[in-house]
């Protein structure tokens, strides 16, 4: 490479994949702290031990593909993919499902297709889907810290309820919560002589948005209605607030320009435009809101994170726009006639499908191309503008 | 601005590959100030031709073949000048009204002037303003968008000398009967746009046709293309000249030279070029004299020479790095930047493209930076093609955003360079198929002719052998689809009868041998 050295240009904007990747974390920070504060630790953890595997797959990769370890981690792009796939983990869900999906994200999704930059499709979704597919019941329980499901039966010594204090939720933010979320990650840290059995079904939750699904109103605006803060987790505003965050650090994302436009906002409005087109008030409880659709759910990170992964997406900007498209429209349709309950994931996963087509045949028209009509428009015009 | 004399200097006439040179002076010749020395006779047009002036007076030491800093990266024929100091110039003829010149003599005296092209392609104005000089000239630019950083050249010129150019303007104005001459300027420039309004508002009621329009000053608002679009909306097609479509682009240097020569009726002896970078103590814009050497401007800026430099010709991102500082300034060298050791530096390491598309974006010409990678890693020249590889204009925008510091530029030149490559060898293997085919098909006809030519053929009767040859091979040959077939009959009677002179000629040779035997 030191011919090119010597080649022009001699200077560069400084920006690099690091950096990119940094604020792309940051961007998620809104989202994954709403999470934490409606759903407790679960998902932090998650996140932390993606991220440990995340980069220990990785490292490992590089090593036997012979890569120099160092420059390649800094890139953090490993990182970028923990925080994806982990964020769409039920918060819960035992460890070795969270470390088999992220191993499988970053050693077959990626590293076995070429590493950074060469993958068809989004590692972070691939390694969801499988373990949608291969453990569809631990994907779609949610398991929250009991205080918040049943509240806390404050007992004495002897284990006998006291009498007179109520039972009251707690925070999941708690020492307890947190002791909790741990033994649901990590079950072989219980003692031998807990069922977790009976723990975990007790806890076990069905996802929040079977609950929203067919609610057919805001949650937010309930909440306001009836003057209860958004933040509180007796209101059901969760999803919204977390979503409302994702849609943060989108916009954080567009305005330092790492993502462009094109692809959010194809998502979003084609979502936005098939809800509005099937809703009618008498059929909410097949085809929700379109405000449901938007934010009860995972649209949100979809459009802003997971579908604009530079790598598996298309790279024109038309192609951009029709990507987009097939995703939102694929969005709406799982959710609405298929039988999996979000479907951000596939749907993403539809559209890495296309991409190479797209990019092949949605390309912008090249400067000074095809011109034959536009020139004698211009002609025209300025013909028509001498005196 | 102006520079003390410098002891030598190495005036570039041009490669001998691009025409022939005339020289007018020999080694030993004293010559004046404005002297005309030489000139470049370009061999493809016959009307093109580049003369080459005495920047100052001096005895002429030698002629030799030397590296220019300008972006041809060939040797030239340059005239080495000894100076004397004296600048003793020639004396000039008074200059003629150029209103009263006809365009054909204003042209005439732009050539004589040994103007080209100052921006950087070195074109000859002249020939520029004749190529369009049989249509309509609707729009002439003078182009003073300079957007590259680092360049300030053309800012300085008319900071200082804005009533020269605009005057140059009116006169390539007039040369090129042009309908509307506009200076487009970028809009960040406000010291050179308030001298050119000045300079226009003082002239106005002398001629008054010229405009100032302001250009975004988005990089690469200076690419003749792009500013052709940004001022009038037209978009010159891929592949066709801005003439053709009415359209005539100047650079403001030129202007100037072109105002020098017809209203001061001086030649081209020396440009505006910026010298820049941080191992300068005081970088500056100067008047070069044409052949001074870069290692002299840099003394004259106060090159640290304890710190090691790296020499960039042009600008940041599409210069041109001078393996010494021993080259010569020419016509179009506009920028010579003696970087610093941290200075525009190689970057940092090259890392896997994540297709982010901030180069697609970035494009001028709207290609597709990050399929054209994909595609010249895998030498796929037919996507390259359609990709529009070609119309890339190397302008280095690509590059500069790329997050991944991917070094596109240099990748692109050489897939096209491996392209033009393989086009060369793909017409000569075709040549050397039709040749191929040609002497199999001799050969076999030599063989079906050959018994009745062993009987016995008279040595001296040739010619007409072979006309009968021909008319009977023309008649029953098959393989006469490669060629046409007069031609083709005509050839192979011509080398029927070569071959047979020759045979006849060896077998009487050997025979006689035979018979010294």
């Amino acid at each position: 490479m030191s011919s090119m050295d010597t080649r022009a240009p001699f200077q560069h904007s400084g920006k690099n994949i690091a950096q990119l990747m940094q604020t792309l974390l940051l961007a998620l920070l809104p989202g994954i702290c709403a999470s934490l504060w409606f759903f407790g630790y679960g998902i932090l953890l998650n996140v932390l031990i993606a991220g440990f595997f995340a980069l220990a797959a990785e490292t490992a990769m590089l090593r036997l593909r012979g890569k120099n370890i160092a420059l390649h981690l800094a890139d953090r792009s490993a990182l970028v993919c923990a925080a994806l796939f982990a964020i769409g983990i039920p918060p819960g869900a035992p460890w070795w499902l969270v470390a088999l999906g992220i191993i499988f994200a970053i050693v077959v999704a990626k590293h076995l297709y070429g590493g950074l930059g060469q993958n068809p499709f989004n590692p972070a979704m691939c390694g969801y889907a499988m373990l949608l597919l291969a453990f569809p019941l631990q994907m779609t329980s949610w398991h929250l810290p009991n205080e918040v499901v049943e509240g806390v039966l404050f007992v004495d010594n002897l284990g006998i309820p006291i009498a007179g204090a109520e039972q009251e939720i707690l925070s999941p933010l708690s020492w307890r919560g947190f002791k909790q979320a741990l033994l649901l990650s990590f079950p072989f840290a219980a003692s031998s002589d807990f069922d977790i059995k009976a723990f975990t079904d007790g806890l076990a939750m069905a996802t929040p948005l079977i609950e929203f699904k067919m609610a057919g109103h805001s949650a937010l605006l309930a909440a306001r209605d009836s003057g209860t803060s958004l933040f509180s987790r007796e209101s059901e505003t969760a999803w919204e607030v977390i979503n409302i965050g994702y849609l943060c650090g989108g916009l954080l994302l567009l305005y330092k320009r790492i993502i462009s436009w094109h692809i959010p906002l194809a998502i979003i409005a084609t979502v936005l435009v098939v809800s509005v087109l099937f809703y009618a008030p008498g059929s909410v409880s097949i085809y929700g809101t379109p405000y449901l659709h938007l934010f009860g759910s995972a649209t949100m990170i979809g459009a802003f994170f997971i579908a604009t992964d530079p790598v598996s997406a298309a790279t024109t900007r038309p192609g951009k726009i029709v990507y987009g498209i097939i995703i939102g429209l694929s969005i709406y349709s799982i959710r609405v006639w298929g039988s999996y309950l979000d479907s951000v994931a596939f749907a993403v996963l539809f559209g890495n499908f296309c991409a190479p087509a797209l990019d092949q045949f949605c390309r912008p028209r090249i400067f000074g191309r095809g011109l034959s009509r536009a020139i004698k428009l211009v002609e025209a015009s300025n013909e028509s503008t001498k005196p | 601005m102006p520079m003390p004399i410098p002891p030598q200097l190495q005036i570039p006439v041009g490669a001998t590959e691009n025409g022939t040179i005339t020289l007018d002076v020999a080694a030993g010749d004293h010559v004046h100030k404005y002297q005309k020395l030489a000139q470049l006779q370009m061999s493809a047009q016959g009307r093109t031709c580049i003369p080459v002036h005495a920047p100052t007076s001096g005895i002429v030491s030698a002629i030799e073949e030397a590296y220019v800093a300008d972006h041809s990266q060939q040797k030239q024929v340059c005239i080495v000048l000894t100076t004397d100091g004296l600048d003793t110039p020639l004396p000039l003829e008074p200059p003629v009204d150029y209103k009263q010149l006809t365009c054909e003599e204003l042209v005439t005296a732009i050539r004589r002037a040994g103007i080209v092209g100052m921006g950087g392609a070195g074109f000859p104005a002249a020939d520029k303003i004749d190529a369009a000089a049989h249509q309509a000239v609707d729009l002439l630019i003078i182009n003073a968008a300079e957007c590259e950083p680092y360049i300030s050249a053309d800012e300085a010129l008319i900071r200082e000398r804005a009533e020269g150019v605009v005057t140059g303007a009116e006169i390539l104005q007039r040369a090129s009967s042009a309908r509307r001459c506009v200076i487009a300027i970028e809009s960040s420039k406000p010291d050179a746009i308030q001298a050119l309004e000045q300079a226009i508002e003082a002239q106005s009621h002398i001629s008054g046709s010229c405009e100032l329009i302001l250009v975004a000053s988005k990089y690469p608002a200076g690419s003749e293309k792009q500013l052709i679009q940004s001022v009038s909306g037209i978009e010159i097609p891929s592949g066709q000249l801005p003439a053709q479509h009415g359209v005539l682009v100047h650079n403001v240097g030129s202007s100037y030279a072109v105002f020098q020569a017809l209203a001061q009726g001086k030649p081209c002896i020396s440009r505006i070029t910026t010298l820049s970078g941080q191992a300068l103590k005081t970088p500056k814009n100067f008047e070069a004299l044409i052949g001074c050497s870069v290692e002299f401007l840099f003394d004259i800026c106060g090159i640290d020479k304890s710190l090691s430099h790296k020499t960039v010709l042009g600008g940041s991102l599409m210069g041109l790095q001078l393996p010494s500082d021993n080259a010569a300034v020419g016509k179009t060298t506009n920028c010579l930047i003696a970087a610093g050791s941290a200075e525009l530096a190689p970057s940092a390491d090259i890392q896997a493209c994540i297709r982010c598309g901030f180069c697609a974006d970035a494009c001028p010409v709207r290609l597709l930076p990050q399929q054209l990678l994909a595609f010249s890693k895998t030498a796929n020249n037919s996507q390259l093609l359609k990709h529009g590889l070609m119309d890339c204009i190397e302008c280095g925008a690509c590059d500069y955003v790329c997050p991944s510091h991917i070094p596109l530029v240099s990748i692109y030149k050489d897939s096209k360079a491996a392209i033009e490559a393989r086009q060369i060898n793909h017409e000569r293997s075709e040549v050397w198929q039709q040749r191929f085919q040609y002497h199999q098909y001799r050969i076999k006809k030599e063989k079906d002719r050959a018994p009745t030519r062993t009987k016995a053929v008279p040595a001296k009767k040739p010619v007409a052998e072979s006309g009968e040859a021909g008319v009977s091979v023309s008649s029953n040959g098959d393989e006469q689809e490669f060629f046409s077939k007069e031609k083709a009959s005509r050839e192979i009677a011509a080398a029927v009868a070569r071959v047979k002179a020759r045979r006849a000629g060896s077998k009487t040779a050997t025979s006689e041998q035979d018979k010294s035997k």
